[in-house]
């Protein structure tokens, strides 16, 4: 105990410049929001706002926890992963409503590091310049950056080629340009598209669209009794017929994920390729393309840490290759004349006008920040605050927690998608912004047919990145409790 | 800006305490009158909400327009309510020139985003769209003598024209009065406001059904192909319950129907088959169908 405390004073001193003593001699480990979460009369506003050292600003108290409350974690401690790069975030040190901001719409849109910010300014100021047709000096240093951009992308994935990455403008792009190019030059009709009825809209409708000009067949495998999906009847929807498997890696909502190593074993044995959406996984964990062995792969810049504005589609080189444009333009031909016109070999031919360069090179400073920061570490730190987010929620009454619970065999991703009983989920996110500056989100998270299986409308959604600390999840579980006592002493 | 409405911005603009205007937006939303569920329709959703608000609107007896409203979010009943409260039978050329900008007087930042989620703002305009409407409606009833709620028309008497309008009941709503035409259709509705002084009798051959009955009539008789089918308008016999106020009035038939698509068919099946070809109607304001469904051995047989 001793060691603990002089371990906070270490980082009381360093960080703020006091030492804070009116602490009573019980175990704790770490400042810690205002007041418990299990006092339901707490008032709105935070008690001892005193201690602030630059733009930083923390409220400290003692949380009286339950054993819930996972005190000897040192992974969730004052040297958390989410205490350390806090500071590469400038957009998380302000005031919103009157309240600190606390940021827990990850799934939505990740916050970006000094680094990206600074890497895109750089280009503009330095050298930005159309890519790949250039002579002069400026354009061929935004080429090679834009193509190094590129290169990371790949490595950060383990494509075997730079080759395969393209880049588009987001994941749902990405999704539309395989469902376009590949689905539309492979699917007849009675071909089936296997699915999850927990799929975010883009790895849906696009199907649809193309379903609906092919003569194709979607069919969604459904949910167990753990409210993940069910893969032994997605297995079971396999067959000669399968052209193509659609699958979320991890779930926007139910947190869950999905074994895709396998996925892709079954898939291959009846002769389909698979198609995964890893917008949840790529900016949380090590993501391996070979070992999975996915014939594509998609992700969004903007929910690793990068700029908005770019994502891309990993496919394996003989697909692409085989694959006919999706947008024509500039850049993705070889030739043109007036009658016909020939294309440019991948990654080009499907990159068809002056792409967002400047971002692309953001996304590459962004992959540069997590590459250092390790993704193994960053998965682990998020399992434990996922563990801890999911556990304190519990805690609030009539609650219901979408997807599986997480165990030894189960991992969940860091964010919970929850009801409380009788109270709507958007007045929830409503009075959890305005009163206390918490940000989460409310609504069906693009997953309108997984909210229709579960029966509800909407629901609430928290959803935490390796820069959030166990203190943003505790004010969060205080607000929450807050906000439905307020609710329910209307009833 | 209604009276009504300038009241209410003044009394939030008394509450300072962000907290406190909550609790008073929760106020007004728990003192709403609930809407029935025949009346959360498609028609009156209001788009663009990530709860579900509905708003109904009709005309009362002196032409104000009259609101209704509810949400599945007690934050958004709330502001419904405001609305409701505030605009609720005033004249429809007041309520369409209320200006969204007194919102902002209101002091909810929650009204103010911009965003598609801003309920407030589709709910404001929703309510001035339906008020047009229904003003709109109303011209065209007087001028065409179609039925309208709360006008009186004087057209439309077949050959039962020792039926005037001056021999009408006045202010009852629960007198019977049938009028048999040739053919044995039996189309009358007498829809009377409660304690009002308005009537409307509309007495009709087979041509005559209101537009409801009409198409209940031509659904039931291309898809069942009967022998025999009679659609009898019944409202008025439930006039002046709230079902009924502010729809067109069109709410309870009795259906007859013979015919051979019933054979094999048990009571169950045979209503439940009816039902479905009038799902439509049924969530659109018909509130009940009483149904005679018979096979033509049976008619003949009995």
């Amino acid at each position: 105990m001793p060691s603990t405390l002089t371990l906070f004073n270490l980082c009381c001193n360093s960080i703020m410049g006091t030492v804070v003593h009116k602490l009573p001699s019980f175990k704790f480990l770490n400042p810690t929001s205002s007041s418990s979460h299990y006092c339901s009369t707490t008032t709105t506003t935070r008690t001892s706002k005193t201690f602030r050292a630059g733009s930083r600003r923390r409220s400290f108290s003692i949380s009286a926890s339950a054993s819930a409350v996972r005190e000897d974690n040192p992974a969730l401690g004052s040297l958390s992963l989410g205490h350390i790069t806090r500071p590469d975030f400038p957009i998380l040190h302000q005031e919103v409503n009157g309240s600190r901001l606390v940021y827990l719409d990850n799934a939505a849109t990740s916050q970006k590091p000094t680094a990206v910010l600074n890497a895109l300014q750089n280009y503009y100021e330095a050298y930005n310049s159309n890519v790949h047709r250039g002579i002069h000096y400026l354009s061929a240093r935004a080429t090679d950056e834009y193509e190094l951009a590129r290169k990371k992308v790949a490595a950060f994935i383990n494509a075997s080629d730079s080759g395969e990455i393209v880049f588009t403008k987001n994941a749902t792009e990405a999704i539309n340009l395989v469902a376009y190019s590949w689905g539309m030059s492979n699917l007849k009709p009675e071909d089936e598209v296997i699915l999850t009825i927990a799929e975010h809209h883009s790895a849906i409708v696009p199907w649809q669209l193309v379903a609906q000009k092919t003569g194709a067949i979607l069919k969604f495998a459904s949910l167990n009794q753990d409210e993940a999906p069910d893969v032994d009847k997605l297995r079971q929807l396999f067959s000669r017929k399968t052209k193509i498997v659609v699958v979320h890696h991890v779930s926007n909502t139910l947190a869950s994920v999905l074994p895709i190593e396998e996925i892709v074993l079954w898939a291959h044995d009846v002769g389909a390729k698979v198609l995964v959406d890893a917008c949840q996984s790529v900016p949380h964990m090590v993501v391996n393309v070979q070992s999975l062995n996915v014939d594509f792969l998609v992700a969004s810049s903007h929910k690793m840490c990068g700029p908005t504005g770019v994502g891309f589609l990993y496919g394996k080189s003989e697909l692409l290759s085989a694959m006919p444009p999706f947008l024509g333009g500039g850049e993705m031909i070889s030739d043109v004349f007036l009658d016909h016109s020939t294309y440019a070999e991948p990654p080009s031919r499907f990159e068809a006008g002056t792409p967002a360069i400047g971002e692309a090179i953001g996304l590459g400073a962004a992959i540069d920040y997590l590459s250092r920061l390790g993704m193994q570490k960053i998965h682990d730190y998020e399992i434990e605050l996922a563990k801890y987010l999911y556990e304190s929620l519990l805690s609030v009454p009539n609650i219901h927690v979408y997807g599986p619970a997480p165990s030894e065999n189960v991992d969940r991703a860091a964010l919970c998608s929850f009801n409380v009983e009788n109270i709507h989920p958007t007045d929830i996110a409503t009075f959890l912004d305005q009163q206390h500056g918490v940000a989460i989100r409310s609504g069906h998270h693009c997953a309108q047919p997984l909210h229709r299986h579960l029966g509800v409308n909407a629901s609430a959604r928290a959803s935490l990145h390796f820069y959030n600390t166990k203190e943003d999840v505790d004010d969060f579980i205080q607000a929450l409790n807050d906000t439905v006592n307020f609710f329910n002493s209307f009833k | 800006m209604p009276p009504k409405l300038q009241e209410i911005v003044k009394l939030f603009q008394s509450v300072q305490e962000p907290k406190a205007k909550y609790e008073q937006l929760l106020f007004y939303g728990k003192n709403l009158k609930p809407l029935e569920t025949q009346f959360k329709t498609k028609d009156n959703k209001v788009e663009g909400c990530v709860s579900q608000v509905w708003v109904r609107a009709y005309l009362d007896s002196d032409n104000n327009v009259v609101f209704e409203a509810d949400s599945d979010s007690v934050l958004t009943k709330g502001l419904a309510a405001l609305l409701v409260n505030g605009l609720s039978g005033r004249p429809v050329n007041e309520v369409i020139r209320v200006s969204p900008d007194f919102a902002v007087l209101l002091g909810l930042q929650q009204s103010l985003t911009p965003s598609r989620n801003n309920g407030f703002l589709n709910m404001l305009r929703l309510m001035q769209k339906k008020a047009l409407q229904l003003a709109v409606e109303a011209e065209k009833g007087e001028n065409s003598g179609l039925k309208m709620d709360g006008s009186v028309e004087n057209g439309n008497f077949g050959s039962n024209s020792d039926l005037g309008v001056e021999e009408t009941p006045v202010g009852v709503t629960n007198s019977g009065l049938k009028v048999d035409s040739r053919d044995g259709n039996v189309n009358v509705e007498l829809d009377s406001e409660v304690g009002g002084e308005r009537n409307r009798v509309q007495s009709s051959n087979s041509g005559g059904l209101g537009s409801r009955g009409t198409r209940i009539k031509e659904k039931l008789e291309s898809e069942l192909s009967p022998v025999a089918i009679e659609v009898e308008d019944i409202s008025y016999q439930h006039a002046g319950h709230a079902g009924v106020r502010g729809s067109d009035g069109e709410t309870h038939f009795n259906v007859k129907v013979v015919s051979k698509e019933f054979e094999g068919k048990s009571l169950v099946k045979r209503h439940r088959l009816v039902y479905g070809l009038l799902q439509e109607e049924l969530q659109s304001g018909l509130h009940a169908l009483s149904i005679v469904a018979k096979t033509p051995s049976e008619v003949n047989g009995s």
